[in-house]
């Protein structure tokens, strides 16, 4: 069946051009699927064809009710979870007319910058790969562990945590910290950084555990630098590669760093500012080379930019509760339609809701990152050899269940 | 001929070097199909260091492979190509269910259209991993498993 498939896009075709398909099952592209049809070893034209991992979210949300769509609902983009709730959250809210405490505020920025440190992390891990740099991969995944601690410990899960809920927050953050946590913290402190945490003890308190990650988090990107942004291989292997100009990336749509590394200043956290963002100071990371190198430097930079959210987000966090009293499981939300944007690891994520005035929504329209940014990969997949495709693909952070939904 | 053949590698010292050259390198084949493959990807990283179960990285090739580990759901479109890629796969292989997708459909078992329900439909499960998406520990206790597994398996 495959074969038959494969036949009718003129695959095998003879002649000066060659035809393949790559994916869904390669190590560069995960479950994605390209047909490149390439020249020697030029590609002159890339076909994506997604979908492999279509689940039909957008349907399924209407078959469940307000509430029980927040857990499916993060799976689309499962190491950023809570970058495409949010902006699920922040409709349902404004359908409902309401407002979350302050203290949830802080906590969901909280969230979804620790979220997005722990995707760019990711996404950095996988480009060293790419790159010939497997050291890249080991060291941000040591230190994403890290992190993901500190969401399991605010979420009590590792990665999905359903931690947002319409009218705030599901749980407040704990205290304490466990002290297996912080000793383990403490190890790990010693061993990257040679030197022991100053001084002596790792606080078990939770808000300064949480700057002490965040400090450590800072030293540690500081060592990244060197290490792959600035190696000769990684830059030569990325520069002037998978050039996106600044009118392309505006009029294809694009969203997030691939928008930011176009240099374009667009971000929903300073255009739209919702929740806490707007009581916090941060930059905004633009790079103008165009090319992959400023796609990652600028995810590089957003980590930096994330840390200062967290640290200054903790610091002003006030005492409170952290969701709304009337708040049971089957809410009901007011008939009409609404449009929510949240800037999730990405970039962009928008919510289309249509209410009929029952306990489930009557439409969902999601207009993900991955999916916007998908539109710029034949333009950046010409021209240029089979082997600077995985760093194209990676540059554009692109994740396909996101797009597929 | 055959018989004598099948007799003497089952003798069980020679049983337990060939069984035990098996599970001391496990190649898997990265096939990801879904979300659970962050999990995954994590267990592959510095913390969870899964190469002292003889669990190698995942980058070969097919060819060279004997564990499929399924990482999540299976869509109809998918679903095609991972028979591909078991057909694929030399002798002796494995399969691994990862996750509450490839086992039931999970989240998706009821009302999603495109989604499989559980993938042993298409292939043949050794060893089912709960959760969605299954912990790092959790995929360990599955691989523990599989050895287990392997380690009791007849050699044809
Ligand atoms: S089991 Fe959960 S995490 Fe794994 S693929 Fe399915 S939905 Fe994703």
């Amino acid at each position: 069946m495959v074969k038959e498939e494969v036949r009718s896009l003129e695959i095998y075709e003879t002649g000066p051009t060659l035809t393949f398909s790559m994916g869904p099952q390669h190590p560069g592209t995960g479950h994605f699927r390209m047909i490149i049809t390439v020249v020697g070893d030029i590609v002159v034209r890339c076909d994506p064809d997604p979908g492999f991992v279509h689940r039909g979210e957008e349907k399924l949300c209407e078959y469940k009710t307000w509430i029980t769509n927040i857990p499916h609902l993060e799976r689309p983009a499962i190491l950023d979870s809570a970058g495409l709730v949010y902006p699920y959250v922040l409709a349902v809210e404004r359908l409902m007319g309401v407002e979350p405490p302050e203290r949830a505020k802080y906590l969901r920025v909280i969230m979804a910058e620790l979220q997005r440190i722990c995707s760019h992390l990711y996404w950095l891990g996988l480009m060293g790969v790419f790159a010939g740099h497997a050291t890249m991969y080991m060291w941000c995944f040591g230190d994403r562990e890290y992190l993901v601690d500190l969401t399991q410990l605010i979420g009590g899960q590792r990665i999905t945590h359903s931690y947002f809920v319409p009218g705030g927050v599901r749980n407040d953050a704990p205290s304490k910290v466990p002290t297996e946590l912080v000793k383990d913290f403490r190890r790990y402190y010693r061993m990257m950084l040679g030197k022991d945490y100053p001084g002596g003890e790792v606080p078990e308190d939770f808000r300064k555990y949480v700057l002490a990650v965040c400090d450590f988090f800072d030293t540690r990107l500081d060592e990244y630098y060197p290490m792959l942004l600035d190696s000769p291989i990684f830059i030569y292997r990325t520069k002037g590669v998978g050039v996106l100009k600044r009118e392309d990336a505006i009029s294809l749509g694009v969203v997030g760093p691939v928008l930011r590394g176009s240099g374009v200043k667009s971000d929903t956290r300073i255009d739209e500012p919702y929740d806490a963002y707007p009581y916090i100071k941060f930059n905004v990371p633009v790079m103008d080379g165009c090319d992959s190198y400023s796609r990652m430097m600028v995810g590089y930079y957003e980590m930096k930019e994330s840390v200062k959210i967290i640290k200054q987000a903790v610091e002003q966090m006030p005492e409170g509760p952290v969701k709304l009293k009337q708040h049971p499981i089957t809410i009901k939300v007011p008939a009409g339609e609404v449009f929510a944007s949240a800037e999730a690891a990405r970039g962009q994520c928008s919510f289309y809701i249509r209410s009929d005035g029952t306990d489930r929504p009557y439409r969902v329209k999601i207009c993900s990152p991955s999916f916007r940014n998908l539109t710029a990969m034949p333009y950046l997949i010409r021209d240029v050899r089979i082997a600077d495709i995985p760093i194209i693909y990676w540059s554009l952070n692109y994740w396909p269940v996101e797009c597929d939904r | 001929m055959k018989y004598v053949i099948y007799k003497l590698k089952n003798l069980s010292l020679i049983k337990y070097i060939i069984n035990w050259g098996r599970i001391c390198s496990m190649w898997p084949v990265h096939l990801t199909t879904a979300c659970c493959s962050v999990e995954f990807a994590a267990l592959s990283g510095p913390r969870y260091d899964p190469e002292r179960f003889g669990w190698l990285a995942a980058v070969g090739s097919l060819r060279q492979s004997d564990v499929l580990l399924i990482e999540g759901t299976v869509t109809a479109k998918m679903a095609q190509r991972v028979r591909l890629i078991y057909d694929q796969m030399p002798e002796p292989k494995w399969v691994i269910a990862m996750g509450a997708c490839a086992i039931s459909g999970g989240l998706y078992a009821k009302d999603s259209y495109n989604v499989i329900q559980g993938i042993d439909d298409i292939v043949p499960v050794d060893v089912y991993i709960p959760g969605c998406p299954p912990r790092p520990e959790t995929l360990f206790q599955g691989i523990l498993m599989l050895r287990d597994k392997i380690m009791n398996e007849v050699i044809r």
